[in-house]
């Protein structure tokens, strides 16, 4: 391979390493745009063929999202904010666990053991607001390590575990707070649990002035998300354990290789994801943006399923995730907005399906967008035409030397 | 007991029916998450069919479309799945449960949309599918899925192991490259993996709704159906007879939760969550058992591109 | 039409983004003639040998078969022309039989879609007796030898009644007694009538089968020669394009004491039942290179492993520097002072997807040097790695930041020695160290690995390379079957000798201790 440039030691160190890593967040960001414009494209088709005459307001409706009716009262954008809190944290548990190469569906029955945890601690121990979050965390946690557990030690494909907690989660919270076995949680004349901020004051997160812009359940859980985002950002880029957990997400051998405990690794980031995603209920049942209903025994919360797409949208990084979240969330709560006399408010579910089928291949958007960004900057950047020449190739020489 | 053998013979046959269809995915390379999706389509596309077609229409006739619509249904939606995973090369457990999200809110606006109203719910006639065998003085109730089903297995089993097609679909699933390079169009094989488990994805999902109610809530899905097959193909290692035992074991937890208040059950004081808890659990406890030494087809998973070799 | 040549391939150029991967290249196959295709890796036969199986399209060029221009799409297109492969990587299923394997793509039936094999199976006992290739028709590719699964290879090819076979480096994988056997059924099937052609790196091989060969150094086309008007050597200037010295430079070894000790290390297989490693046992002293030789498959990546750490043995003690490491974490093991150099260094030594900088500390970056708290310390682990990239010449596109993926095979397998001979270590394990690497690499890493003995410390090298074993080694362990069947001196044995132990036709008592 001695067509091979040279490029040793000369530049200087850190320009190279900035400059390709914004290459590289631009692409991603561009191709998560692409995902949401083509996303909202479908939303607006379906709304055509469901009825044509109202479908330009609609889409509006769906655009605005949070911000309808804002003139009257903030209730849409109060709704917004409180549920993308949860939203983060959801997304964050699945943008975690697939750094190690783990795909966290199981988010959502961990929130489901979270909400439990949360609910049980404030609505019967009547604990402060911090303790509640802790259990909560600690309940994801265990929930999230059993699939980790049984992927490291077992070797069960951590998807179908994670689908199966998820019902089991689900029918497992429902018994314990619909029958009280806990403890009095289950307001049987509501079918609902109790209202955790008139229940029990203390545990409810507190509002730090904001129930005075917008509504009681705005709460700073939405400041709590962010700092969370941002430590998690921290782990993933800057610390040992990082780097540990992307190894084994990249390549499991190399990393055994390497002395790192891969098993440990893999149980580490469950229980990790496990607990983002209980933290994530905590913020929603303790900010009180809504209760539990344990008749519902059909269906998960869509917070822990939409976490997955607040993941790929932010192409797993955990800031990103805190943008995708307030999308996800405005879209949602636009959807909600829709005149229910033409549209169904799902049709916002369907935009965010469309948008994560996107997601799936939108490595290949992203190849799109950089070939075009490459040739851009290749034809701006003459002064060091040895670079250029090498990188469109060295894909390929390196495919050739496996075929070799 | 008759009841057990009723629903046990009903959730068998869906969960047969499913796993089969996965089967034939993941046996050309394609994992198959997206089952609970297409199952919801299916069961949507056939319920439709029954309300819309005209009430003195012959029943075998009400049957037959019916089964035929949710079962192209199922086939369409899984091609979505086929181009994501096959043609774009993408992720297939995303592309999976993408479409698992989609299918319900799908179903649901398309269910309020016919409707006219915020109800996801559609009521049907069942009668024309169901058979009373009398035992005795009691009746078994099976439905006509269970002749489809059977003969479907057969029709598998044949597919698989007595036919070149068989052969070249495994090779797919197996080793894609070896498969190319005797001139077997990798790409097609997998479509046809793809589109067989959708076809088998709709008909079940239409066989999971249809006999044991006349209603069907559309926000539900098909509760979980889908990834309970996923278990029984796992546990059944990807053959057409082991599938089939796999699907009747599962079958008899699922029926348990139908049957625990009218029979015996009723007397152990176990509410209807802790039953519907049990297959799912009974699929991870043997997950657990099984995963050790699976057959999983080698190639599975890993999409196929004709540049690299 | 009367033509000398059945098939032609003229002036083909195959451009990838960036890279032109054969430049201008001419190839013509004789009726009956064994051709070989000589060159590096990465010289292009894989290539070439690709656009003429179908499975890439030239930029420019043609090819004709018996003077008549055709166009070969894909392997059908091949196929129909009559033109089979061996790939070098065999394209078998393994949960399939023989049979199957053989009739896949072209099965016949007897009714409808049916499979009806009767026919078949004659064909493939007829075609077997005639061409002297024994197979059992109904075993599972899984459980047959790697030469028998050749055979089937070779006969996929004569089922479809092929009569241009090319063979791709098929001597990789066999022992020198399999070899003989392949040139004797390749000759046997040139006198029938069957045009071969063969790719190969290797010039003994050529000078024994082949009538003519074709050479190319990096894409391009350096002529056809007559093997009887020619040399090793001239063969080898044409396809390195210098002289190439076959001898390794080396002085006497001057072993001291001893650094490793293994006892009965037994390690169970993961693929069948049987034990991969069988109560081996020997030692490697400071300043020698002891040489594990032996054909693929017979243990020696279990007994890496298990040296490693990567897996567990059933029964035995490793001694290292006079510590028991038998139950170490692979971490402690590496601390105390022993490199391993993988045998996949895509599997094992890399991360693909990090940078050149963070597989440079891979095994480091939890040391004080490198993190502090927890948090790694970026300045100090570029340095290093710029260090390390201007001490071993690792060349990539854009230095340490340079995604190892990018980079070429032998750059990345470079940074993997620079970063495992670096940790100074006392054992140093290289595993098939010069794999798929051109003449330039080779000369390099086996230099290190002189070097790092020079220094007084210990090298245990794995080779499947008999010239690699006889040239770089100290002192030659065989292995068959997980067993160690002899201790050699490479001065005082041929590679003849050497070919009976690997393949198990004879053996010695080896001593434990040296």
């Amino acid at each position: 391979m001695s067509n091979t440039t040279t490029m040793k030691s000369a530049a200087p160190k850190n320009s190279i390493s900035r400059k390709s890593g914004l290459i590289s967040a631009t692409n991603s960001i561009l191709s998560s745009i692409v995902c949401i414009i083509i996303g909202l494209l479908v939303g607006f088709i379906i709304l055509v063929c469901i009825n044509a005459e109202h479908a330009g307001e609609g889409f509006m409706t769906i655009l605005i999202g949070g911000f309808n009716n804002i003139n009257a009262h903030a209730r849409n954008i109060s709704k917004e904010i409180a549920e993308a809190a949860p939203l983060i944290m959801t997304g964050l548990s699945v943008a975690f666990a697939y750094k190690t190469g783990l795909f966290n569906i199981g988010a959502a029955g961990q929130y489901s053991v979270g909400a439990l945890g949360a609910l049980y601690f404030a609505l019967v121990l009547h604990m402060p607001w911090y303790i509640c979050i802790l259990a909560a965390m600690l309940c994801g946690a265990v929930w999230g390590a059993i699939p980790g557990l049984l992927k490291a030690f077992f070797n069960v494909n951590e998807v179908i575990t994670s689908i199966m907690f998820n019902w089991i989660a689900l029918y497992g919270v429902n018994e314990l707070l619909k029958n009280n076995v806990l403890g009095k949680m289950y307001e049987s004349t509501k079918n609902k649990t109790y209202v955790v901020r008139t229940t029990s004051a203390g545990s409810a997160i507190p509002n730090m002035g904001l129930d005075n812009i917008f509504s009681k359940s705005t709460t700073i859980a939405i400041f709590i998300a962010i700092i969370v985002a941002i430590i998690m950002y921290i782990i993933i880029n800057k610390t040992t354990f990082g780097y540990e957990l992307k190894a084994c997400g990249h390549n499991k051998d190399a990393a055994k290789y390497a002395g790192i405990n891969e098993k440990r690794s893999i149980i580490l980031s469950m229980v990790i994801a496990g607990a983002l995603a209980g933290l994530g209920a905590a913020l929603f049942y303790l900010s009180g943006v809504g209760e539990w209903n344990p008749n519902d025994s059909t269906a998960c919360p869509a917070i822990g399923f939409n976490g997955i797409s607040v993941a790929l949208l932010a192409v797993c990084n955990p800031i990103g995730c805190v943008f995708s979240a307030l999308l996800i969330s405005h879209i949602t709560v636009g959807g909600s907005c829709l005149a229910t006399a033409y549209y169904q408010p799902e049709i916002a579910d369907i935009i965010i399906g469309v948008i994560i089928y996107l997601c799936a291949f939108a490595m290949l958007f992203k190849m799109l967008i950089g070939k075009v960004v490459k040739v851009k900057s290749t034809s701006d950047a003459n002064a060091d035409p040895q670079i250029e020449l090498h990188e469109p190739d060295s894909d390929k020489e390196a495919e050739k030397e496996d075929e070799e | 007991m008759l009841l057990l053998i009723k629903y046990t013979l009903l959730y068998g046959i869906v969960l047969m029916l499913v796993a089969l269809g996965g089967m034939f995915s993941e046996r050309s390379g394609v994992i198959n998450l997206a089952l609970e999706g297409i199952m919801s389509v299916g069961a949507l596309a056939g319920v439709l069919t029954l309300c819309i077609l005209p009430q003195g229409m012959a029943p075998g006739l009400v049957v037959l479309i019916s089964i035929v619509v949710s079962a192209v249904a199922g086939l369409v939606y899984s091609l979505l799945l086929g181009f994501s995973a096959i043609t774009l090369k993408a992720d297939q457990t995303i592309g999976g449960t993408a479409l698992n999200m989609m299918a319900t809110a799908l179903a649901v606006v398309i269910v309020k949309v016919f409707n006219g109203s915020a109800s996801a719910k559609l009521n049907y006639s069942n009668n024309a599918f169901l058979i009373d065998i009398p035992v005795g003085d009691d009746k078994l109730t099976i439905n006509v899925f269970l002749f489809i089903g059977l003969i479907i297995l057969l029709l598998a089993f044949l597919f698989l192991y007595k036919t070149k097609w068989g052969l070249r679909l495994r090779s797919c699933g197996e080793h894609p490259q070896a498969a190319d390079s005797v001139g077997i169009n990798v790409y097609r094989w997998r479509y046809i993996g793809v589109m067989f488990s959708g076809l088998l994805g709709g008909i079940g999902g239409f066989a999971y709704v249809i006999p044991s109610v006349s209603t069907w809530n559309f926000e539900v899905g098909v509760t979980g159906f889908g990834f309970l097959a996923l278990a029984v193909m796992i546990f059944g290692q990807w053959k057409p007879i082991n599938i089939f035992g796999a699907a009747m074991f599962f079958a008899v937890f699922k029926s348990l939760a139908n049957i625990a208040d009218s029979t015996f059950l009723a007397g152990l004081g176990l509410s209807k969550n802790v039953y519907d808890m049990m297959p799912f659990i009974a699929s991870m406890i043997i997950l657990v058992l099984f995963s050790k030494n699976s057959r999983a087809p080698k190639a599975e998973g890993i999409p196929y591109d004709k540049g690299k070799r | 039409m009367n033509n000398e040549y059945i098939i032609e391939m003229l002036n083909i150029t195959k451009e990838f983004p960036g890279i032109r991967a054969n430049d201008n290249v001419t190839l013509q196959l004789k009726k009956g003639e064994i051709h070989a295709l000589l060159g590096e890796n990465g010289a292009g036969k894989s290539t070439l040998m690709s656009i003429l199986f179908g499975l890439y399209q030239p930029t420019s060029g043609i090819i004709k078969k018996n003077g008549v221009e055709v166009k070969i799409n894909n392997p059908n297109d091949a196929n129909a022309l009559n033109i089979g492969m061996v790939h070098q990587h065999f394209k078998l299923v393994e949960c399939f039989t023989v049979l199957e394997n053989i009739i896949l793509g072209v099965e016949p039936t007897a009714a409808g879609p049916f499979l009806s094999t009767k026919d078949a199976r004659a064909k493939v006992m007829d075609l077997s007796q005639k061409y002297g290739l024994s197979v059992n028709p109904d075993a599972l590719i899984s459980d047959i030898t790697v030469g028998m699964q050749q055979r089937t290879e070779i006969l996929k090819m004569l089922y479809r009644d092929n009569d241009i076979l090319i063979f791709d480096e098929p001597t990789a994988v066999l022992t020198p007694q399999e070899i003989e056997e392949l040139m004797k059924i390749m000759k046997n099937l040139a006198k029938e009538g069957k045009s071969i052609l063969f790719i190969t790196h290797k010039l003994n091989e050529i000078m024994e089968v082949s009538d003519r060969c074709t050479i190319l150094r990096k894409g391009k086309y350096m002529g056809t020669v007559d093997i009887a008007n020619t040399n090793k050597e001239e063969l080898s200037r044409l396809m390195v394009g210098r002289d190439v010295k076959f001898e390794v430079d080396k002085d006497e070894a001057k072993p001291k004491e001893s650094v490793l000790k293994i006892k009965n290390m037994t390690v169970p297989s993961k693929v069948h039942k049987n034990n991969a490693v069988k109560n081996v046992s020997f030692n490697v002293r400071a300043g020698e290179i002891v040489c594990i030789a032996g054909i693929d498959g017979n243990g020696q990546t279990e007994f890496v492993h298990a040296l490693t750490g990567l897996e567990k043995m059933s029964e035995g003690h490793i001694e290292f520097k006079g510590v028991d490491i038998s139950h170490s974490s692979i971490r402690e093991r590496s601390k105390s002072g022993m490199s391993h150099i993988p045998e996949d260094r895509h599997k094992h030594g890399l991360v693909l997807d990090y940078t050149l900088e963070q597989n440079m500390v891979l095994q480091r970056y939890w040391e004080p040097q490198f993190q502090k708290a927890g948090f790694i310390k970026n300045g100090a682990v570029r340095d290093y790695a710029l260090k390390l990239i201007d001490q071993y010449d690792v060349r990539s596109g854009q230095g340490p930041v340079t995604t190892v993926r990018s980079m070429s095979g032998g750059n990345q397998q470079k940074a993997i020695i620079a970063r495992e001979i670096d940790k100074d270590p006392d054992l140093l394990v290289a595993v098939q160290p010069t794999r798929g690497l051109d003449v330039g690499a080779i000369e390099y890493i086996h230099k290190q690995l002189v070097a790092q003995r020079d220094k007084g410390k210990a090298v245990l090298l794995v080779s499947l390379e008999l010239e690699e074993v006889m040239n770089v080694s100290d002192r030659i362990l065989v292995m068959y079957e997980g067993e160690l069947v002899g201790q050699l001196d490479p001065k005082q044995i041929t590679v003849q000798e050497l070919g009976l132990y690997m393949a198990g036709a004879k053996r010695d008592e080896v001593p434990a201790e040296v």
